[in-house]
């Protein structure tokens, strides 16, 4: 599959090296080095369209890349077209790694869209930060990062959880069950979730993580019906969470007495569970497929009928949509001969748009000001949104860190 | 075998020149490229570090990813305390460590951590295979052996959260300073310090196998019994081929964590480990130059179909080592030893031709 001009590819990196091998001392001196000085504006898409994290990464490609598509054929910006470079990384970090040099440095991209995992983002941190180039992360993360590289689309521990945790403490009982798999990012949401618990004097029964990839939840399960837990707070992702979710279904253990409350449940999640074993289930997250408003209407319809009609939207690729369009604003603001990847930074701080799960701002801190949302899961696969925030959310990515904070200037001890 | 020698030489010679000065003059010392290929000279380490153990001794060490995941995390380590100034690392903080770890305390250091990043390794491996050789394990049962403590050990790495730094492994490292330098990745006096280290390990694994040592090695390789009968400890041999090759990889590691700036568990998958095994098998096991090599080009092909094709390029190198191991069993410096005896026979056979042919022709006549 052929995604790229192949021919007029070929010939740049030929001229490319043409030039490198005659008049070496002209490229140390910084010819080239203007940012978007062409015919259309180079954006990377970093993502894992191969490997284990394919199955959710191609979805975020697909909507940064209807994003662009979209943006081009409205005109493009200041009359230039949007050139995707597209990148497989293979889900694999040192590919990440190559890749992102491969975007920042030889293309020149003014940005790179791209990753799920935590460890893909912080496998190009190094290359963002020290090229000063910008990196637009959609993804749900565990905060306490203060890059001025990186744009976080996602939500953070306090978007997710703190009108979660009183409203389920309030419905369902104090006694929380906590399963997740072992690494940082549910480790980050558990210490956060404890710090909730502790002022509406709830308890944690039993605090649990599994390898990823793990599958086997029958030992969990009999410890859990022994526990009897008001809420089974779940971080468990991927394939992880599909088979606990099965198998939780297949115990006949009851929703409607303990249900799994899970940060990362999405509805690609739940396409794979299926919905009759996910219903009664909650998630908490900014967006859901099912929410009303014309953008959601407008962004579900182009992308289903752009990826057929069984694909679903779910948070993060929401985020992977609105940010192409935050970056748009950005370099709309700006004049076409400033642009540089810190000038679209600096242009994106303090704005705001109208994205499906409702109108965002992107916070000095480069964090985004989002709308969290319960939602429980139905038989047909989608989710009812049961409670929302009635303002927007500030991003806190060192909520659970007092004397912290993340602001314009970088991380601050107060 | 003096002649072997001087053609290793020369090869070597070739080489050198080929990285040291064909790279940077071809690629206009331009940031990008020499960056990504001082990542290919790291890796060309650990392959023919891999050489050592797999061509010359008969060891198939299928955990080599391992000890080049130690030397990985040693030099990272080092590198995190250094960005952590007073403090603690920020990943011991978020699984609730409280205090430096004993492990940690001594990579402060960075003569330390450069001799650790070399002997840990080497000493894990030493142990290893001191509990292998002595019992007399050979063949697959070494492969399976390394194979199964790879696997243990990255699940060690993963699960140790407070210590590692888990599935993310440790990011967020300070430049390297060395000896008042501070190594800055993109420079080219960091490609020629990659490839020095690159030259002079080739140089210790020619060393090693035109001596004496390295014939013995050889001879074990063919008969281990023969050898042991002729008065050899075996089991002490391969024990020290085998401590020399895991030390070799722990290096090429450091260099590895500093070309991409994070030590991630990756690094000790099984997938890595038999990426290794294949840019030595199209190189060729033989010859630590032509294993070298075979890293080099194995990445740089990868490098360059997946720039064209985005999503097809596994296809296509899958193929590609399938057709190797199908029609060039020893590699590519199989064919180039086998390519030069051809032209030696010719050479010989023309001299002898002409005779045959006057003999023909006269017998013709007559």
């Amino acid at each position: 599959m052929k995604r790229r001009e192949f021919l007029g590819r070929a010939g740049a990196v030929g001229t490319m090296g043409l030039a490198g091998g005659l008049s070496a001392p002209a490229l140390l001196s910084g010819v080239g080095r203007a940012y978007a000085a062409g015919d259309d504006i180079p954006v990377g898409l970093l993502f894992s369209l191969t490997g284990a994290v394919a199955v959710v990464e191609h979805t975020l490609h697909d909507a940064a890349l209807m994003a662009i598509e979209e943006i081009n054929a409205a005109g493009g910006i200041h009359g230039k077209q949007l050139r995707p470079i597209i990148e497989d990384p293979a889900s694999d970090p040192a590919t990440y790694a190559d890749r992102a040099r491969r975007l920042m440095i030889r293309d020149k991209c003014v940005s790179v869209f791209g990753s799920y995992t935590s460890s893909s983002r912080q496998a190009v941190l190094p290359v963002a930060e020290q090229r000063n180039n910008l990196y637009w992360y959609p993804t749900l993360y565990e905060g306490r990062e203060c890059s001025r590289n990186v744009m976080y689309g996602g939500a953070l521990a306090n978007q997710q959880q703190d009108i979660l945790i009183p409203w389920l403490v309030e419905n369902y009982g104090p006694r929380f069950y906590m399963i997740g798999n072992n690494y940082v990012y549910p480790k980050e949401e558990n210490n956060y979730c404890k710090t909730l618990l502790k002022d509406l004097s709830g308890e944690v029964v039993h605090e649990e993580y599994v390898p990823m990839g793990h599958s086997d939840f029958s030992s969990v399960l009999n410890r859990i019906r022994a526990e009897e837990p008001d809420v089974i707070f779940s971080t468990l992702v991927g394939d992880s969470d599909v088979a606990f979710a099965r198998q939780y279904h297949a115990a006949e253990l009851n929703p409607e007495k303990m249900p799994v409350v899970s940060l990362t449940r999405s509805e690609i999640e739940v396409k794979a569970i299926g919905g009759e074993a996910a219903a009664g289930h909650f998630s908490s997250a900014p967006y859901f497929m099912g929410h009303e408003s014309p953008e959601n209407e407008k962004f579900v319809e182009a992308y289903k009928a752009r990826y057929g009609a069984d694909a679903v939207t779910h948070f993060v690729n929401e985020a992977a949509y609105f940010q192409v369009y935050q970056f748009k604003n950005a370099m709309e603001k700006l004049d076409p001969a400033d642009v540089s990847p810190p000038n679209i930074r600096d242009a994106a701080v303090g704005m705001s748009m109208k994205a499906p799960q409702g109108e965002i701002l992107i916070d000095e801190n480069l964090h985004t000001h989002l709308w969290p949302k319960v939602a429980q899961w139905q038989a047909d696969g989608q989710a009812k949104v049961i409670l929302q925030s009635e303002e927007r959310v500030a991003p806190k990515p060192y909520a659970a860190y007092p004397g912290q904070e993340c602001t314009g200037k970088g991380l601050v001890k107060t | 075998m003096t002649n072997k020698l001087s053609y290793d030489i020369i090869g070597l010679a070739l080489f050198a020149a080929v990285i040291l000065f064909g790279v940077p003059a071809f690629f206009g010392y331009d940031g990008f490229e020499l960056n990504t290929f001082s990542r290919y000279l790291s890796l060309a380490i650990v392959s023919m570090a891999l050489a050592l153990s797999w061509g010359t001794a008969g060891l198939l060490n299928l955990g080599q990813a391992a000890t080049f995941g130690m030397g990985s995390y040693a030099m990272a380590m080092h590198l995190k305390l250094k960005a952590s100034g007073e403090g603690l690392p920020d990943f011991m903080g978020w699984n609730n460590v409280e205090t430096l770890p004993a492990l940690w305390v001594p990579f402060h250091s960075l003569t330390f951590t450069l001799l650790a990043g070399l002997l840990i390794p080497a000493a894990v491996g030493g142990l290893i295979a001191i509990f292998m050789f002595r019992a007399r394990i050979a063949g697959v049962f070494v492969a399976v052996i390394t194979l199964a403590f790879l696997v243990a050990f990255q699940l060690l790495v993963i699960e140790q959260q407070g210590f590692t730094g888990g599935q993310n492994g440790l990011t967020g490292l300070a430049q390297l300073e060395l000896f008042g330098w501070t190594v800055d990745i993109y420079a080219t006096s960091f490609y020629y310090l990659v490839g020095i280290c690159l030259m002079v390990a080739l140089t210790v694994g020619l060393y090693l196998t035109h001596s004496k040592f390295g014939l013995i090695l050889r001879a074990i390789r063919e008969d281990a019994d023969r050898t042991r009968y002729f008065g050899y400890n075996v089991a002490n041999y391969q024990t020290v081929i085998f401590c020399i090759s895991a030390g070799l990889a722990g290096w090429a590691g450091m260099l590895y964590a500093l070309v991409l700036e994070f030590a991630s568990p990756t690094y000790m998958s099984v997938s890595f480990s038999l990426a290794i095994v294949i840019w030595c098998a199209v190189g060729g096991r033989e010859s630590v130059l032509a294993a070298a090599a075979g890293a080099i080009l194995v990445n740089l092909a990868e490098n360059r179909l997946s720039d064209v094709f985005v999503e097809g390029w596994h296809m296509m190198l899958g193929v590609l080592f399938l057709l190797v191991v199908m029609f060039m069993p020893r590699g590519i410096y199989g064919v180039i030893v086998d390519a030069g005896r051809a032209l030696r026979r010719k050479g010989g056979g023309d001299a002898e031709e002409p005779a045959y042919d006057a003999s023909l022709k006269s017998k013709q006549e007559g």
